[in-house]
């Protein structure tokens, strides 16, 4: 009860104080952090059981939320042209190398952009620890944004801009279906279901939020532009001058580091879900239902630490990590979203090998 | 273990918002966005993960 009281009053000092859109974003933040704990919707152990064991229950979960996703934004952003914006990253040697790196280092840190937040917010060790290195990454990462793009980019391309929304929802639809194929074909002789539950009421709740995002914020969701932005903030409070970056000096960026974090979109959903996930976390206590944290080696400890710092860096290079690339861009038709997805799976393929190497479990 | 940790992460959190909060400017209650920013006419203007350098 403590827990939810303290989210309640939060919301009321947000829209007294802030803005009654802020607040409202933080209750949205709320909402994906319950959903994403209560269901255990993780995209890195999705992946990391679909290599391991063929378990496609979470794969196809992630695929179902994205067609979700898709069927309600593609419309809203044909219909709202001038307020509401795609998730468009361009394709590039830097999104190439961000998303390889990123699907490697989640499944060592054991949780991706949104997993490693809402696992920070329910006190698991590792996560919270590698949370403030995800934050210094994804700043460096962004401040060398432009010496990666500088290797090679094509503008971004946006399937509903390009196509219209019947067209691009078609499209997104029929590929999502190939890949649901592929995964269900690869699942097969494993002995589990296909489908979970627990998962797809998930899959349904954060697709629903993820439009609501999009609708109040007037952009889709994202998380790790929040960590950038606070350890800039924090870089610009120990004398760093942002105004010579090519993308910390750009007005926007230092109208962002002027003003406080609970004005930025992505930081109060961000808040959000760290406090939703500690509703769970608490509900789950109180319930005896809260399992032991891993005992860690200090090897492990140091590759998952690594790890944090190398997604926040990564997510940057990749225009987003599994929630602002993989579900705001395939869901808003952006082509890096795809590419995000190929070349993070590719790293993950190479991530779950290290990991078993370096003797985590599970 | 687990408990003081996640303590210290909430309690570490929170006095970051603070601290942020007392270096930046007050916020202008008048000019507030829309609530909802569809069908407002303002451009969205806050910064995401799939932002590039101009």
């Amino acid at each position: 009860m403590p827990v939810r009281s303290a989210i309640a009053a939060a919301f009321v000092a947000l829209a007294w104080f802030v803005s009654l859109r802020q607040g409202v974003l933080f209750l949205v933040g709320v909402g994906m952090g319950v959903a994403l704990a209560a269901a255990r919707f993780g995209f890195t152990t999705g992946w990391r059981r679909f290599v391991v064991d063929r378990d496609a229950r979470g794969m196809l979960a992630q695929i179902v939320l994205l067609a979700l996703a898709a069927a309600l934004s593609m419309p809203l952003l044909a219909r709202f042209p001038t307020e509401l914006i795609a998730a468009l990253g361009p394709p590039s040697v830097s999104l190439l190398v961000g998303a390889f790196v990123f699907g490697l280092a989640m499944q060592i840190a054991d949780g991706c952009g949104s997993g490693t937040l809402y696992k920070a917010g329910m006190g698991v060790p590792l996560n919270v620890a590698a949370l403030p290195l995800f934050a210094v990454g994804s700043f460096l990462g962004a401040a060398h944004l432009h010496f990666w793009l500088s290797l090679g980019r094509l503008e971004p391309f946006g399937l509903v801009q390009a196509e219209g929304p019947g067209k691009a929802l078609a499209l997104t639809l029929a590929a999502l279906a190939i890949v649901a194929a592929l995964v269900a074909w690869r699942g097969r002789g494993a002995g589990l279901p296909r489908l979970d539950r627990r998962l797809l009421v998930g899959a349904l709740a954060l697709a629903v939020l993820a439009a609501l995002n999009l609708v109040i914020a007037g952009q889709p969701w994202g998380v790790v532009y929040g960590f950038g932005l606070w350890a800039a903030k924090l870089a610009v409070a120990a004398g760093w001058d942002p105004s010579g970056n090519a993308f910390w000096g750009q007005p926007a960026q230092l109208a962002q580091l002027s003003q406080t974090i609970l004005l930025d979109v992505t930081s109060i959903t961000n808040i959000g879900i760290l406090a939703g996930a500690l509703a769970v976390a608490e509900r789950r206590r109180r319930a005896g239902d809260e399992g032991p944290a891993p005992r860690l080696t200090r090897a492990q400890w140091s590759a998952g630490l690594l790890a944090g710092l190398a997604m926040g860096y990564s997510s940057r290079l990749a225009f987003g990590c599994n929630v602002g690339a993989f579900v705001s861009g395939i869901s808003t038709g952006s082509l890096h979203g795809w590419i995000w997805w190929a070349l993070a799976f590719a790293g993950t393929l190479v991530g779950v090998r290290l990991r078993t190497r370096l003797g985590f479990q599970g | 273990m687990k408990r003081l940790l996640q303590l210290l992460f909430w309690v570490s959190f929170a006095a970051f918002v603070t601290w942020d909060l007392a270096r930046s400017p007050a916020i202008d209650r008048f000019a507030e966005p829309p609530l909802i920013a569809a069908g407002s006419g303002a451009a969205a203007s806050g910064g995401h993960c799939s932002a590039a350098p101009q």
